[in-house]
């Protein structure tokens, strides 16, 4: 499987910069700062089951919507 | 906005106090910032402020030197008062044993009893967050990550001096001293405020991917998987022995969308770094190199100035390394009178906090 680091990473920017553009960079950072960076990952990057467990665990934090 | 400014160079705490509180006059303060070089007795110092603003909330820390309008100054008191008007709501919390716990969470139940919001949906152009904390404690990464998890509100603030010993570093908030410690305080100003983070440095072309790294003691072993002061010399075009002269001038960035967020290292151990911050195993840093700090922090406070069309004041923290540097040119009356005209206080950090811990920047909150 492939993309879902990318659509994870877009779940949490989108839901927590709430259409804000500095807030979307604000978010980016923090997740440049907890060693995944964004730019990093595409459509396209394999789905490493370590990175996607981090990101899966800010999500159900942040209580995001996955759906 | 209602904003006032003193500062006292008496060498006794009692004096310097009586100083503030007879330059402030009858100014009904809601809310009074205060930082004090560590030659202060601690526990006097928290409480004196404390007792001689007894209808304000206080807080502040002990410093590497202090910085008010126009002046860099040592051995000082500097104090922003705020008044009642100015501020539609304060709440300050302390967080104590940060090095072991994780008291973070209980402050912000505290904000949002507060506030009457939940601190995840607290709104970034109205409300500010304000960070002290000890600046030897280390525990900075973990709790500016984990105050950001929790609020997009801005957090900035500094990291606690010691005029260089190295010894003890000190928070203060109502009347009381801490250590091992950090203050949080969330404001409600009545009119806009901005931030403003600067650095003097630019991007290098050669990249330092961090491949190996000892996250607790800030140490990176490894950069592009060869030895990290191996990897480090060669980027910067020199000798193992000689990388720790260019440390200043050549720190390494995380760099996004062309601004550095600069990560400064602290010494050589055997092949390996040690940094004044925390870097994670994956990151990809530049290699920054110095640029001017007068004429980048000028254009900083133009630009602000310029956004929220005057200011009425500011709170600088500057790292301590930046301080250093103005010294060793000779530029820190330059430096200070960047300041002029405009009620400043700040101090020299042992770290910044915006979004995540840094060194060698600049922070500052800036209100209309």
């Amino acid at each position: 499987m492939a993309g879902n680091i990318k659509r994870l990473i877009d779940t949490i920017v989108t839901q927590r910069a709430h259409g804000d553009k500095i807030l979307e960079g604000t978010v980016k950072i923090k997740l440049i700062l907890k060693g995944i960076d964004p730019k990093n990952y595409t459509a396209q990057s394999d789905d490493d089951p370590v990175v996607m467990g981090k990101l899966q665990e800010m999500i159900n934090e942040y209580k995001l919507n996955t759906e | 906005m209602n904003i006032k400014t003193a500062f006292s160079v008496e060498s006794d705490i009692r004096e310097a106090v009586a100083d503030i509180r007879q330059q402030l006059g009858g100014f009904e303060a809601k809310m009074l910032v205060f930082f004090a070089s560590s030659i202060f007795d601690p526990e006097r110092a928290a409480r004196l402020m404390g007792n001689a603003f007894p209808d304000a909330v206080t807080f502040g820390c002990s410093t590497a030197g202090e910085i008010v309008s126009g002046r860099m100054l040592n051995h000082s008191v500097v104090v922003m008062a705020f008044s009642r008007d100015s501020l539609n709501g304060v709440k300050v919390e302390v967080l104590e044993n940060i090095t072991t716990g994780n008291p973070v969470d209980k402050a912000f139940d505290a904000f949002e009893q507060h506030f009457q919001t939940p601190p995840a949906a607290m709104d970034r152009k109205k409300y500010l967050g304000i960070l002290l904390i000890d600046g030897l404690s280390g525990a900075e990464e973990r709790v500016i990550d984990r105050i950001g998890d929790l609020t997009n509100i801005n957090f900035v603030g500094g990291s606690a001096g010691d005029d260089l010993k190295f010894s003890a570093t000190h928070v203060y908030a109502n009347g009381k001293s801490y250590t091992n410690a950090a203050v949080l305080a969330v404001l409600e100003p009545a009119g806009p405020f901005s931030f403003i983070k600067t650095q003097s440095f630019s991007p290098l072309p050669q990249k330092l991917l961090v491949t190996k790294v000892n996250e607790a003691k800030r140490e990176i072993l490894e950069f592009n998987h060869k030895p990290a002061a191996i990897a480090y010399a060669e980027a910067v075009g020199t000798s193992v022995a000689d990388a720790p002269n260019r440390f200043m001038s050549n720190p390494v960035g995380l760099v996004f969308e062309g601004d550095p967020y600069v990560l400064s290292p602290q010494r050589i151990m055997g092949d390996s770094m040690h940094f004044c911050c925390g870097v994670k195993e994956g990151m990809e840093l530049n290699l920054l190199e110095s640029t001017d700090i007068i004429a980048d922090t000028k254009k900083a406070l133009e630009a602000a100035r310029s956004e929220l069309a005057g200011i009425s004041g500011i709170i600088t923290f500057n790292c301590i390394l930046r301080t250093m540097e103005l010294e060793q040119k000779g530029q820190s009356d330059k430096y200070g009178e960047l300041f002029a005209g405009i009620p400043t206080i700040g101090f020299s950090t042992y770290g910044e906090q915006f979004i995540g811990h840094l060194n060698q920047t600049a922070v500052m909150i800036a209100f209309h």
